[in-house]
């Protein structure tokens, strides 16, 4: 049974703040409910940088997600 | 901002070509952090290696693309370039404008930016080359308000659907390119403006196998028109490019003396599967065998044209060389027609879109283009997923593994035979 929108918001944003590396990919998510769709996995990583909880970090070419403050930006360093 | 001095880069002033040393040596007039750009490209120069940094949380409320974190990595010497981010503005379907827009866009880049400009990027966006973090919002809101312009793609998003100049000045477009890359635009505008994917993923419309937009060499879906009858011909006019009434070509090469038109030598030897040929004064065409190159039909524009029964061929899969060397897209789907639905929606082709994403988000590996997902499996297995039937056309050679791989459905009881049955005829 797949996780109802919330649980998978919840998952993926823990997952974002534990995860020995700061910046995940979207793939990085998938674990986080294996019955959900990729395409379901994307939109609840992006209503969370929506929400302010994470960020989009992009390296131009790829777009990777990380919880709010964990990456750092140039301008911050 | 101190002038640098860049004798490297005054070499580039030479010669007879426009230069950007000059575009950036005049913009520095009005936008001294030019003269930065000039400065750390002669340092790049002299030391061999980009001072370019790249990456980071830039970007407008609600978008997960558009604009491209740019940062210098010798900012105490190049204080006006130390932030430099580049803004990519979605172009209209074949990049028609009014001079008013454009100078609309300028101005608002004189306002907000560096004033550079990369009219347009290979992205086929707008590009706009050069400003600071706090300056992005206010950008966006006057582009989006008062321009009634949209950012385009970077990063893991769809990127800017990029289409030929097509049915509007063209008369082979095979379909409706600016519809089909309009409506496509419109209809994923989210996956536009937010990652959506493992890696980058482009789309591109060229209306017939010219291919304008190098569809074939640069976009994941490249949706190129063709048709699927016969090339049309009209004989009284192949007479006129024999007789040298018609300039072949419609005269672009006619700057130097090739000689009288020899219909065989230009057209007919040089037709790659060698489908055509005289009887008489009558021209043939096998079109069976005519891979729609395109070739004469490029060279006697008066006397043939694309069938009239038209589509588009869809190959999936071109990179650039970052992994395995650059590749082509691989024909995929032969033919489908390219129409819209009374919904206004193209469905046929966007079903073909979303089996490709479902698979490839699934499948495709971090930072893998779907191109190279589908070296990885085998064409076969993509075909598979596509429900395509393989047709000779995607078979690009003999085959030299010698084993042949059988489903479970194609063999008689599966993969579910009884072995007691089978050990009773092949005792061990
Ligand atoms: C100078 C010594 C050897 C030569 C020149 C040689 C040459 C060959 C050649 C030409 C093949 C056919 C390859 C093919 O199917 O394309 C072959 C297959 C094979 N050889 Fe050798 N071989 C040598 C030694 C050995 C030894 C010492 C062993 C085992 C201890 C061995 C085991 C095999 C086996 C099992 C195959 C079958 C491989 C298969 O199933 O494709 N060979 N060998
Ligand atoms: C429990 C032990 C073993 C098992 C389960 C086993 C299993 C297999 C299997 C399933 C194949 C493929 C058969 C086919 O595709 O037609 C194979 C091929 C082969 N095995 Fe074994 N094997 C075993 C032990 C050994 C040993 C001890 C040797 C050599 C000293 C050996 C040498 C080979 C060779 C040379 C082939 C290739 C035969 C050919 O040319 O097609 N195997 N084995
Ligand atoms: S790709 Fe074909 S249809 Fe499009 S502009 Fe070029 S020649 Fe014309
Ligand atoms: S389009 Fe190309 S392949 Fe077809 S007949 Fe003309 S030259 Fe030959």
């Amino acid at each position: 049974m797949a996780l109802s929108k919330d649980e998978l918001k919840a998952a993926i944003l823990e997952k974002a703040m534990t995860a020995p590396k700061p910046q995940l990919y979207v793939k990085d998510f998938y674990a986080c409910d294996p019955d959900a769709k990729p395409r379901d996995v994307k939109n609840a990583a992006n209503d969370l940088v929506k929400e302010g909880k994470m960020d989009f970090w992009s390296s131009g070419s790829t777009t990777m997600y990380a919880a709010k403050g964990r990456a750092k930006d140039e301008e911050h360093r | 901002m101190p002038k640098h001095d860049t004798p490297l880069l005054d070499e580039l002033e030479k010669g007879p070509w426009p230069s950007f040393v000059t575009d950036l040596k005049r913009q520095a007039e009005k936008k001294p952090e030019c003269f930065d750009i000039l400065g750390q490209l002669e340092l790049s120069f002299k030391d061999k290696i980009t001072h370019w940094k790249h990456g980071g949380i830039v970007g407008v409320f609600g978008y997960g693309g558009g604009i491209v974190g740019r940062y210098s990595d010798v900012p105490e010497r190049f204080p006006g370039v130390a932030h430099f981010h580049t803004v990519r503005l979605n172009q209209p379907s074949s990049k028609f404008y009014s001079s008013a827009k454009l100078r609309d866009i300028c101005n608002l880049w004189e306002k907000y930016g560096s004033g550079m400009t990369n009219m347009h990027g290979s992205t086929g966006d707008l590009v706009l080359l050069g400003t600071t973090t706090p300056n992005l919002e206010p950008l966006f809101y006057e582009l989006t308000h008062d321009l009634n312009q949209d950012l385009g793609g970077s990063g893991s998003n769809l990127r800017t659907p990029e289409c030929c100049l097509g049915r509007a000045r063209c008369e082979w477009g095979c379909y409706d390119t600016q519809d089909l890359c309009h409506t496509l635009t419109m209809h994923y505008q989210d996956e536009i403006h937010r990652p959506a994917f493992p890696y980058k993923f482009k789309f591109k419309f060229s209306g017939c196998p010219n291919d304008c937009v190098a569809a074939i060499a640069r976009s994941d879906f490249a949706v190129i028109g063709t048709w699927r009858d016969d090339i049309r011909i009209d004989q009284a006019a192949v007479k006129g490019y024999i007789t040298g009434e018609f300039a072949p070509n419609a005269g672009a090469h006619s700057g130097k003396d090739w000689g009288k038109f020899d219909i065989k030598k230009e057209v007919l030897d040089l037709c790659p599967t060698e489908c055509m040929w005289m009887e008489g004064d009558t021209l043939k065409i096998d079109n069976s065998e005519c891979t729609r190159c395109m070739h004469c039909i490029n060279v006697m524009p008066r006397a043939l044209r694309p069938g009239k029964q038209q589509g588009a061929t869809i190959c999936v899969g071109a990179k650039a060389p970052i992994l395995d060397g650059a590749q082509f897209a691989t024909m995929t789907i032969p033919f489908i027609e390219v129409k819209k639905n009374e919904d206004g929606e193209f469905a046929e082709v966007v079903e073909v879109i979303e089996k490709i994403w479902d698979w490839w988000m699934e499948v495709g590996k971090n930072r893998e283009r779907v191109g190279e997902t589908i070296m990885r499996v085998g064409l076969p297995t993509f075909l598979k997923v596509m429900e395509v039937t393989p047709a000779p056309q995607h078979v690009k050679e003999p085959r030299s593994n010698p084993y042949v791989f059988w489903q479970a459905d194609e063999v008689e009881g599966g993969w579910d035979r009884d072995v007691k049955e089978f050990r009773k005829r092949n005792a061990q």
